[in-house]
């Protein structure tokens, strides 16, 4: 089975609206792949039905060929598929540390691991891998900050950081791009490629088709929860429901 | 007898009721379990017990009292309120708690910690019907607390004031959108909680004829349960929840023994909190949105 | 040592307990205002084991304190499915309901109160004071204190990083019922008798101040919680009818101006910073 995430026919309506409407497609293993769409398009609702926030209607959702569509939420993560919140959901009150350590819980999940007064150890494994995957990004001056206080943009990057740490193949990222300014892009470029080159897959909403472009392989149109296009952006952008749907509205805003 | 207890639960249902909607008001609206409430509820009996045997004619002592209630309320609202909205709800509580110990402990210093007896402002005049005795002070009061609810049900749904009152009960955030001055409706959300609590204090001491430092604890946490069984934030629902509060505590009472009313009342409390928490009345929460 | 001096420790040693029993709850956000419901099944039960039984106290204060736990586990399944206010009700229609049953349970003597034969020195209730605070200490380094404080500040989250909010939850509220057992059922050996009104609402109230005021954020919160509220009382003794009006007044005033409590993450984690960013 090569596809990293695969979804067949899902459909998801709230108050008899439907937000999804018989969606297919696969993310393939160590791809790249962006869900584009109009605003209300229900991209946030693909990754919340994928992460279980949400119970899916109908259809099937299948992580590394494991069947997810009716596991409880908190039992997803363990299928390696992990996720970041738009308007990020980090632990204000918790430092970044802490927070990555929250993030290393699927692989830490034993009563022994839940009990161990690791503090106590100036050194501990744990907060070693967390500082590491700081220092990759750049980020290992923040390690012991709170995290209420932070810039939105180190926030943003750090939601990643967390989402890695899960130890996750597969990465669903919603708007990472979105608030960052030039710089901060450009850091989660690298991030974004790095990860890549590790052999994780992403599935990514992002309205910058610059970053889409330098990011992802191809891409998913939604339009009203349901697929009008997929394939490479260069291909994509020439659809003519595409075009009417999503780049023209852009245009005219 | 039981329609004698029964009537006698309604009286005392009519206490809790008012307290209910007191605390209904402060967590319907603003999401702030306001512990003073018990203490504006003692306040109101002990100043009118103050002002009785001082001398003053119980008008003036009762409006005395209300006003008092009202004033401390309003130091709650600067003080336990508005330094910690937003924050974590159990701050406020607490501080609130603070006003409840502080209220009793000004009036422990200045009447002593014993039961004080109220005297009788309308001479034995019973109404006998058909075997039930109904005094006219408990009738008065049953009158005036029904009347005080229908006023404050009217006020809420036909005025301005209480039209905005029931948008920031919807979303504080929609309200001050709407240009709704929270500075000036949230102290007047506070003086008209306090009046109806101090209410529920007079009414009681004129009715069970006693007062005491620690009257509002019993009477005030009994108010709680009411509100939560007829659902919070819903009016009708406390006083629905307050009579039933009533009606148990003096059935229970009267059937078993005085011992197991903290087991009947709170019981039921627990039970309603496990199946149904949103109380009898009340509306589902809503879910979180991602 | 001066029989006063032992009194206010034994006081003390008895709020530190009892305030590490709501702070274990209230870390994982939830307020348990019934604290005196559990504190009265470890009395009563301890009473009974030592009393009629002839345990010794070093096996009955466990195993009340293991069982008023496990009432919290089982009470705590149902009642910990509500949130916020509705969950501090709960708690506190409990608390209730447990310290009006042992009112009207006449085998442990009713409204009369119950005497207990059997005698905790205080050098017994200083030992398990620090116990219980150690304990608590060590449990605050571990990923347990980590996750309440994830699980309080965002369950979703927490549950979708595969935390099991309702285990961790539970566990919260099984633990604090431990503590409070463990401490109720020592109150019982060391006053040497114990009476249903004594577990109400003002005993489930004031430890939820100490929590408060001594700050949530870290373990050493709640010690200085208690600390202050046993001892700022006695050194107010010489205005014995103002103390706890000036007391009140205090509370009120200070929660206004510093909401967070006393003690906060912060102050540790400039320390931590420093210690950080001194040369290895």
């Amino acid at each position: 089975m090569s596809a990293a995430l695969s979804i067949t026919s899902l459909s998801k309506a709230f108050a008899g609206v439907r937000a999804i409407d018989d969606l297919s497609f696969e993310v393939p293993e160590g791809k790249a792949v962006a869900l584009i769409g109009p605003n209300g398009a229900g991209k946030t609702t693909v990754f919340n039905l994928v992460s279980g926030v949400y119970p899916v209607d109908q259809g099937v959702i299948l992580v590394k060929g494991v069947d997810v569509t009716n596991m409880p939420s908190r039992k997803r993560i363990s299928t390696g598929v992990a996720r970041s919140f738009q308007n990020i959901r980090l632990m204000a009150h918790l430092s970044v540390l802490e927070n990555l350590l929250v993030g290393q819980h699927v692989r830490n999940a034993s009563l022994w691991s839940l009990l161990t007064p690791y503090r106590l150890a100036p050194n501990h494994r744990w907060k070693r891998e967390a500082l590491k995957a700081l220092a990759e990004s750049g980020l290992d001056g923040y390690a012991y900050d709170t995290v209420g206080a932070l810039p939105y943009g180190v926030r943003k990057r750090i939601d990643l950081v967390r989402a890695t740490l899960a130890g996750a193949s597969v990465l669903m990222l919603d708007e990472p791009a979105a608030g960052l300014n030039p710089t901060e892009t450009n850091a989660l470029r690298e991030d974004l490629r790095a990860l890549k080159s590790r052999g994780l897959t992403l599935l990514v909403v992002e309205h910058d088709m610059q970053f889409v472009e330098s990011v992802c392989e191809n891409v998913v149109v939604l339009n009203f929860g349901q697929k009008i296009a997929e394939g490479p952006l260069s291909v994509v952008r020439q659809d003519r429901l595409v075009r009417e749907a999503y780049l023209g509205a852009e245009e005219e805003t | 007898m039981v329609s004698q207890q029964i009537v006698n639960g309604l009286m005392l249902g009519s206490i809790y009721m008012l307290v209910a909607v007191a605390f209904t008001l402060a967590i319907g609206v603003l999401n702030f379990l306001n512990f003073s409430i018990p203490g504006l509820f003692m306040l109101g009996g002990m100043a009118a017990y103050g002002g009785v045997k001082m001398g003053l004619h119980w008008s003036l002592a009762f409006a005395g009292a209300l006003a008092l209630a009202g004033l401390v309320s309003l130091a709650v609202e600067r003080l336990a309120y508005r330094p910690m909205r937003g924050g974590d709800p159990e701050v406020p509580l607490v501080s609130s708690l603070g006003f409840l110990v502080l209220l009793e402990n000004l009036m422990l210093i200045r009447f002593g910690s014993d039961q004080q007896a109220f005297p009788a402002l309308l001479a034995d005049t019973n109404l006998r019907v058909g075997g039930l005795v109904i005094g006219m002070a408990q009738l008065a009061s049953l009158a005036l607390s029904i009347a005080l609810v229908i006023w404050l049900s009217w006020f809420l749904s036909a005025t301005n004031t209480g039209r905005r009152v029931r948008t920031v009960a919807e979303s504080g955030e929609t309200a001050v959108l709407l240009g709704i001055d929270m500075s000036s409706l949230v102290p007047r959300l506070f003086i008209g909680s306090a009046l109806l609590a101090a209410t529920a204090g007079i009414l009681f001491a004129v009715n069970y004829q006693q007062v005491s430092p620690f009257m509002g604890e019993g009477v005030g946490f009994k108010g709680v349960a009411a509100m939560i069984v007829g659902g919070m934030g819903s009016i009708w629902g406390a006083v629905l929840g307050g009579l039933l509060i009533g009606m148990v505590e003096v059935l229970s009472i009267s059937l078993i023994g005085s011992n197991v009313v903290n087991i009947t009342v709170y019981g039921l409390l627990l039970l309603i909190l496990i199946l149904r928490p949103q109380g009898l009345m009340g509306r589902p929460p809503s879910r979180e949105k991602l | 040592m001066s029989g006063y001096l032992t009194g206010v420790l034994v006081t003390l040693s008895f709020n530190v307990i009892a305030a590490y029993a709501v702070y274990l709850p209230m870390a994982a956000g939830q307020l348990n205002l019934g604290i005196a419901g559990f504190m009265a099944i470890g009395a009563y039960l301890g009473a009974f084991l030592t009393n009629e039984l002839s345990w010794p106290i070093w096996a009955a204060v466990p195993v009340s304190a293991g069982l008023a736990g496990t009432v919290g586990l089982l009470i705590g399944l149902p009642v910990l499915r509500t949130h916020g206010i509705y969950l501090a009700m709960a708690t506190f229609a409990l608390g209730q309901v447990i310290s009006a049953t042992f009112l009207n349970l006449e085998v442990v003597g009713g409204a009369a109160g119950y005497p207990v034969a059997a005698y905790a020195p205080p050098a017994v209730v200083f030992a398990a004071a620090a116990g219980v605070f150690l304990f608590m200490v060590l449990l605050s380094t571990t990923r347990f204190a980590l996750y309440l404080t994830a699980v309080k500040s965002d369950a979703t989250v927490a549950d979708l990083l595969g935390i099991s909010v309702r285990g961790i939850q539970v566990a919260a509220f099984t633990l604090g019922a431990v503590v409070a057992g463990f401490g109720g059922a020592l109150y019982g050996h060391h006053y040497s008798f114990i009476e249903a009104q004594h577990f109400n609402v003002m005993l489930s109230v004031f430890p939820v101040l100490y929590v408060l005021f001594g700050g949530t954020q870290t373990v050493l919160g709640p010690l200085v919680g208690a600390l202050f509220f046993t001892l700022a009382p006695e050194w107010l003794r010489a205005s014995a009818e103002w103390r706890y009006a000036l007391f009140a007044m205090f509370i009120i005033l200070f929660m206004a101006a510093r909401p967070q409590g006393l003690v906060t993450t912060s102050m540790f984690r400039l320390l931590g910073r420093r210690k950080a960013q001194a040369p290895a």
